[in-house]
């Protein structure tokens, strides 16, 4: 009963960790990275040219806020450029944004870890990721040039201040991306007050798809991806994840089926007398195989509660107070994209499945054990 | 009287190629309906292969038994399991009641392999603990009842499918004297009054008293096989 209890318990607690890092992923890649939905420019991913603005750009974007689902959308100048220290270069995407929608649409001011946000009677100020930060070398104040190319192909140049260092949790992501103004970049890039993306955030994640139906009724001339379009990686992480948690359950059950097996074996062998005696009596072997079996059922049945109930208690604790991952390593947990706080979520929808796995396991596990018993000839069973 | 045992020349060998050793060795053994007939010898005589073969617990290599005319040897395991059930009352040295049952549904449990109705087995588990006179101790689990209560809830255990015979093996060796006594009255009286025959394994001096007939095994031989009566008990008018 206990092992089934405590398998149940591993397979609930292995299933929520997962389901909580999961949606931790998914929220994060929404939240915090590429929205709900995001407009480009048809030509505009081809090669990142800065001159395949959306146009009619803010037209849009006021016809895509006054969409009832929607809870923000912000715009974006976006080029990828050279940033250039004193001491060493790297390759970055350029993001021009208007701070205060910016601010809600990727959260980008709870992720400042060091500095201030952007002070609009200030120019040129720059917010870089940590990583980025570490691996060039700067902090808050320091100086830095980008050079990318305008509209016309021509290479362009602007020194920017560092604002603020921001960190997220997702640490490649922090390498690359740099954030200033749209403005500071525009002017830059020549552009005017045009951009380049939409970024969409919805009330109801359910309403993706209904809402990416509409906006291309009326912007048939934009691409219109929906996040599992533009972070295909973390809809494939999500689908694998899945998968592998029915894998290590599997595992955990064939740890499990050790468990039954042994105690049930213990069970029949300490009533090897009573069993021989139940055989010697006439009891058939249908019913000494329907013992062991029931009994394994109701040691199933009696453990799966158990195991439910702890399993839930466990899942609601951490999903109050969060499982903070840290202690595994911050770095190792935002370089697959992952918070280092996780809040496990009681797999709810996994439970038939997982009982199912239980169920049957328990039941094949018995197998042995039973067949054990049949074997019993009542009068070496009784002579122990 | 009719008979209800017949084992001809029945042999049980163990370690037949290499050094064979004769547990039971050319046996033959006849019991009539009613027989109260103790198996006696010393240890290793081979009185309890002989039981068990005889109660289709094990085959004898050679020979053949006949309960009621039918030849168990011939039978399958399964088809052995089902006349256990419905001919043989098992009694056994050390009680072997389900522990986790009451006394009650110890007996009622053979009634229920033979799928007897619950009126059926009330009213036989109403006599049998009447016999036993443990009316009072019915919903008792094993572990409350003293050794010799136990082994009367065992004797209506064998009972209560109404079997053609009881076979005992040492049913007073973990008995003391006033509980193995009590036992025997009760046995000797359902031989007398529901004419059961029993057929134990003893070498208990009080149980070998008390027998009708008393056959003597030495090394997997009948070496004696003599009626007697016990004197003591006729007197009582408990075997006559």
């Amino acid at each position: 009963m206990l092992s089934i209890a405590i398998g149940l318990f591993a397979g609930i607690a292995v299933l929520a960790l997962y389901k909580g890092m999961m949606k931790s992923r998914v929220r994060t890649a929404i939240d915090a990275e590429v929205g709900h939905l995001q407009l480009h420019d048809r030509n505009f991913k081809k090669d990142y040219s800065p001159e395949f603005v959306i146009t009619n750009g803010d037209k849009i974007l006021n016809l895509i806020t006054s969409l009832p689902e929607i809870k923000m959308a912000a715009p974006r100048s976006i080029t990828n450029g050279m940033l250039a220290t004193a001491t060493g270069s790297a390759g970055v995407q350029i993001n021009g944004v208007f701070p205060d929608l910016e601010y809600e649409a990727s959260q980008l001011k709870k992720k400042i870890i060091e500095g201030n946000e952007f002070d609009s009677t200030k120019k040129n100020e720059i917010m870089i990721g940590k990583k980025l930060a570490t691996k060039m070398k700067l902090k808050t104040g320091s100086k830095l040039v980008l050079t990318f190319t305008d509209t016309s192909g021509n290479m362009v140049a602007g020194a920017f201040r560092v604002a603020a260092v921001y960190q997220s949790d997702n640490g490649p992501l922090d390498e690359r991306n740099v954030y200033v103004t749209l403005n500071d970049l525009n002017d830059l890039l020549n552009t005017g007050n045009a951009f380049h993306e939409i970024v969409v955030l919805l009330k109801n994640d359910e309403d993706i798809k209904i809402v990416q139906q509409k906006l291309k009724q009326v912007c048939p001339l934009l691409t219109i991806e929906t996040w599992k379009e533009i972070s295909p990686e973390t809809d494939l992480l999500v689908n694998t994840t899945n998968q592998y948690s029915y894998i290590i359950m599997i595992i955990i059950m064939f740890a499990l089926a050790f468990g039954i097996i042994n105690t049930m074996l213990m069970a029949i062998l300490e009533r090897t007398r009573e069993i021989g005696m139940m055989v010697a009596l006439g009891t058939n072997k249908l019913k000494i195989f329907l013992l062991v079996l029931l009994e394994t059922f109701f040691l199933t049945l009696a453990g799966t509660p158990i195991g439910i109930l702890t399993g839930w208690l466990l899942t609601r604790y951490y999903n109050i107070h969060g499982l903070n991952l840290s202690g595994m390593g911050r770095e190792m947990m935002s370089s697959f994209g992952f918070n280092a706080m996780i809040y496990p979520e009681f797999p709810a929808d996994k439970l038939t499945g997982v009982l199912l796995i239980v169920i049957v396991t328990a039941l094949l596990s018995c197998l042995f054990p039973a067949i054990k018993a049949l074997k019993m000839q009542p009068v070496e069973a009784l002579r122990r | 009287m009719n008979t209800v045992i017949d084992a001809h020349n029945i042999s049980k060998v163990y370690n037949p190629k290499t050094i064979p050793v004769y547990a039971v060795n050319n046996v033959h053994l006849h019991l009539e309906r009613g027989e109260f007939t103790a198996l006696v010898g010393p240890s290793g005589s081979g009185k309890t292969t002989l039981l068990n073969m005889i109660g289709g617990l094990d085959k004898p290599d050679e020979g053949n038994i006949y309960i009621n005319g039918l030849d168990i040897t011939k039978l399958s395991p399964n088809q052995l399991i089902d006349f256990r059930l419905k001919n043989i009352g098992f009694v056994f040295q050390s009680f072997n009641l389900i522990p986790v049952l009451t006394a009650k549904e110890n007996v009622e449990f053979i009634m229920q392999l033979q799928k007897k109705n619950k009126e059926e087995r009330e009213m036989r588990v109403q006599t049998l603990f009447k016999e036993i006179g443990l009316e009072d101790k019915l919903n008792e689990r094993p572990s409350k009842l003293s050794g010799g209560q136990q082994q009367r809830v065992a004797v209506a255990r064998a009972l209560a499918s109404k079997p053609q015979f009881v076979l005992a093996d040492e049913p007073t060796a973990n008995l003391d004297s006033t509980s193995a006594s009590n036992l025997l009255d009760i046995m000797a009286k359902l031989n007398k009054e529901e004419n059961i025959t029993f057929l134990f394994s003893t070498h208990d001096q009080r149980v070998i008293d008390r027998a009708r007939r008393v056959v003597t095994l030495v090394d997997g031989r009948i070496v004696k096989d003599t009626a007697t009566v016990s004197t003591k008990h006729e007197d009582e008018g408990i075997l006559k």
